[in-house]
């Protein structure tokens, strides 16, 4: 069994964007929840105990639907108080353009929490290729040399080819050349990219954060089809967060009178590969699911995938 | 590693990482070798790309070659040289080549357009495939912005060409139809100083972008990777089909086309392919049609495979010489006979080359200078 916590705004539906201080309620519920361990900081700390971390973020779709400042600012001082040197936190993506675009402010310096691209000067990708089935890339340096723990912390969207954009989708951001691998709606390449050796290695935790969800016209930002579901999902398997976040874009889609994925002509099939290839959880009967309602105040109470 | 540097030093043919700096480039660039040194670009160009169509309920279908990608906004094709800008489908190397170079045209390979001469030589990051031997996969293999690109607009190519006596243009390197607009318009700007343009090509491209390119090119040097479709599919990540049409459609244009087929130890080296290859060339485009076989070197995800025997090679150009073709060639095998020119009727050395080098041109007017049987192509 593989332990996903989702954890809700309540009541649900009714903010656009978290704040700093949702997000560090919402980040200590799900820790709390998801290790079993009372105390946030040490909960983090028994999944992430020391090093470099690397919070790999999801900027495509700019200041629309990025993942949020506010959050990445709330894990990152719960590393710090769980121990970790501010320096020693790298919040990251492919491009610093990217990062920009969605309002991140770059930092490549030795002081604060760092901020930056794989195409910062000096960085770039690893020198020889990591190979993993059909997938043949090079890895960002910041996974492979400057991180020695990553949290993945994609948003939540639909995907005009792979039909889920989450956990493994937001994977493709740490390789040079990930157009090379959309094919067959994505499978098996986007297990076969999470299989690459320092990404596989060095994945402790994904936060997928489900506030505004884009259940169709993605990855880009298409405001037709967002809801707000208020919701962050937290896991250590990354197969098992991303199938919920399925269960999410799927019952989101039937909520709006959409299609499924599947007749979209966009099914999900690289959960059931990555499953397959020993990455995590994709069978929902093996997913120990734990939904929890948060309020402003932090008082929580169990809750639904659904809001019905 | 670090960011790359992919701007190749010019006439050594070597990846260079300080090559834009002037003091490789005096006498070789001629005057402008300053404006060129510094004038490293910033930014991608978001110059509206080519042939493609807007789909119903959003995104755009591209049309530039035959994977005809699918592509939502903000998303890029299999290429990864083209960008979705809400659903106005962007190029974004147009002017922007990562790597540029004079190159004997010999090094193409065209050996009946013009030997001896040079080749003003560039190429932009990205490709339509991804074949597992492929030698300059460090640039083709990259998104733009991870290379180090240049400014070089296309009306500024003719007066390179000009001071550096390169009567021709060649887009090659990684794929030419991925920087199709960049191309085009160069060409465009080469004719009209008489400059000549060679694309080097997979011919993995449509028939409409092709057709309305021909009419400004002047060579096309088309590598036909393998004669069977599971090799395109394993080891070329393609299709053969599309690359045949594009032989043929080039052909029937009247275009100069050479064809080059890389020989890869136990993957696409058996007689039987050498046999159809031949017979291929044969029916479709003509027995005069210069066919070039390749000799492997263990690169990018094939370095497990050994370097072609010339045995192979030899036996290749026997199959193929005994199937009628009348110029077949080895190449990657500096001083071996068969790179050398010969003509079909009384067998006497017309051009002997060693490796990139001329050492004798005995065709005289397209004809052969011993029995005058034309001989076909450009000298």
């Amino acid at each position: 069994m593989s332990r996903v916590v989702v954890i809700r705004l309540s009541p649900p539906g009714s903010v656009e964007n978290l704040d700093h201080e949702q997000y560090r309620i919402f980040l200590e519920s799900g820790l709390k929840n998801l290790t079993g361990i009372e105390d946030a900081k040490m909960a983090l700390q028994k999944l992430i105990p020391s090093g470099t971390v690397g919070m790999k973020t999801n900027c495509l779709a700019r200041k629309f639907n990025s993942t949020p400042i506010p959050l990445t600012a709330a894990m990152a001082d719960f590393l710090k108080e769980s121990g970790i040197d501010e320096n020693n936190v790298i919040i990251w993506e492919r491009t610093n353009r990217e990062l920009e675009m969605a309002g991140f402010k770059l930092n490549a310096s030795s002081f604060e929490r760092r901020c930056l691209g794989t195409d910062t000067n000096g960085v770039g990708y690893s020198a020889d290729f990591y190979i993993s089935g059909d997938v043949n890339s090079l890895v960002s340096r910041i996974l492979t040399e400057m991180v020695d723990h990553n949290i993945n912390m994609p948003v939540l969207k639909d995907h005009s080819i792979a039909g889920l954009s989450a956990g493994l989708k937001n994977l493709y951001g740490t390789i040079n050349n990930p157009n090379k691998w959309h094919g067959n709606n994505c499978d098996p390449y986007a297990a076969q990219v999470a299989a690459l050796e320092p990404i596989r290695k060095k994945n402790r935790l994904t936060i997928i954060d489900a506030i505004k969800v884009q259940y169709n016209g993605g990855p880009g930002y298409d405001s037709r089809y967002i809801e707000l579901y208020n919701g962050l999902i937290i896991s250590d398997d990354p197969i098992a967060a991303d199938r919920i976040g399925l269960e999410i874009i799927e019952y989101l889609r039937k909520k709006n009178n959409l299609p499924s994925l599947a007749k979209a002509q966009r099914p999900v099939k690289y959960l059931a590969t990555a499953e397959k290839i020993g990455l995590g959880i994709a069978d929902i009967a093996k997913i120990d699911l734990k939904v929890m309602m948060v309020d402003n105040q932090g008082r929580q109470k169990p809750g639904s995938l659904t809001d019905g | 590693m670090d960011r790359r540097f992919f701007l190749r030093c010019l006439g050594c043919g070597a990846v260079a990482t300080t090559v834009l700096q002037s003091d490789l480039l005096p006498g070789i660039l001629g005057g402008i070798q300053n404006a060129l040194a510094f004038d490293y670009a910033k930014n991608l160009s978001s110059v509206e790309a080519r042939y493609y169509k807007k789909l119903e309920g959003g995104g755009i279908e591209c049309g530039i070659c035959p994977r005809h990608c699918h592509v939502t906004d903000l998303e890029r094709g299999y290429c990864g040289t083209r960008e979705n800008h809400q659903d106005i489908y962007k190029t974004l190397v147009y002017g922007l080549p990562c790597s540029i170079n004079i190159d004997p045209i010999e090094k193409k390979p065209l050996f009946h357009f013009y030997p001896g001469t040079n080749a003003f030589s560039l190429a932009t990051a990205g490709c339509n495939v991804n074949c597992k031997f492929c030698q300059n996969w460090d640039i083709s293999q990259s998104r733009p912005e991870q290379t180090d690109n240049i400014n070089l607009p296309p009306e500024a190519i003719p007066a390179i060409c000009i001071e550096n006596k390169a009567p021709t243009i060649a887009y090659t390197y990684s794929e030419p139809t991925i920087f199709y607009e960049y191309m085009y318009d160069i060409a465009s700007q080469g004719k009209k100083k008489g400059i000549k343009s060679a694309m080097i090509t997979g011919g993995y491209i449509e028939k409409e972008p092709l057709q309305n390119l021909l009419p400004l090119m002047d060579a096309i040097k088309v590598d036909l990777k393998g004669i069977r479709e599971d090799y395109y599919k394993n080891i070329v990540n393609g299709e053969l089909k599309p690359v045949l049409d594009a032989l043929v459609q080039i052909k029937k244009s009247g275009v100069w086309l050479e064809i080059v087929y890389l020989v890869v130890p136990t993957l696409n080296d058996s007689d039987a392919e050498f046999g159809e290859l031949a017979k291929w060339i044969k029916t479709n485009l003509g027995s005069e049609v210069p066919l070039h076989f390749s000799k492997f070197y263990p690169q990018y995800l094939l370095k497990n495979l050994p370097p072609t025997p010339q045995k192979t090679l030899e036996t290749a150009h026997e199959i193929c010489k005994a199937e009628g073709l009348e110029f077949v060639y080895l190449g990657n095998l500096p001083g071996h006979p068969a790179e050398s020119t010969y003509c079909p009727q009384c067998g006497k050395m017309l051009i002997e080359r060693r490796g990139y080098k001329i050492y004798q041109n005995n065709i005289k007017a397209n004809l052969c200078s011993n029995c005058n049987r034309y001989i076909p192509g450009f000298f």
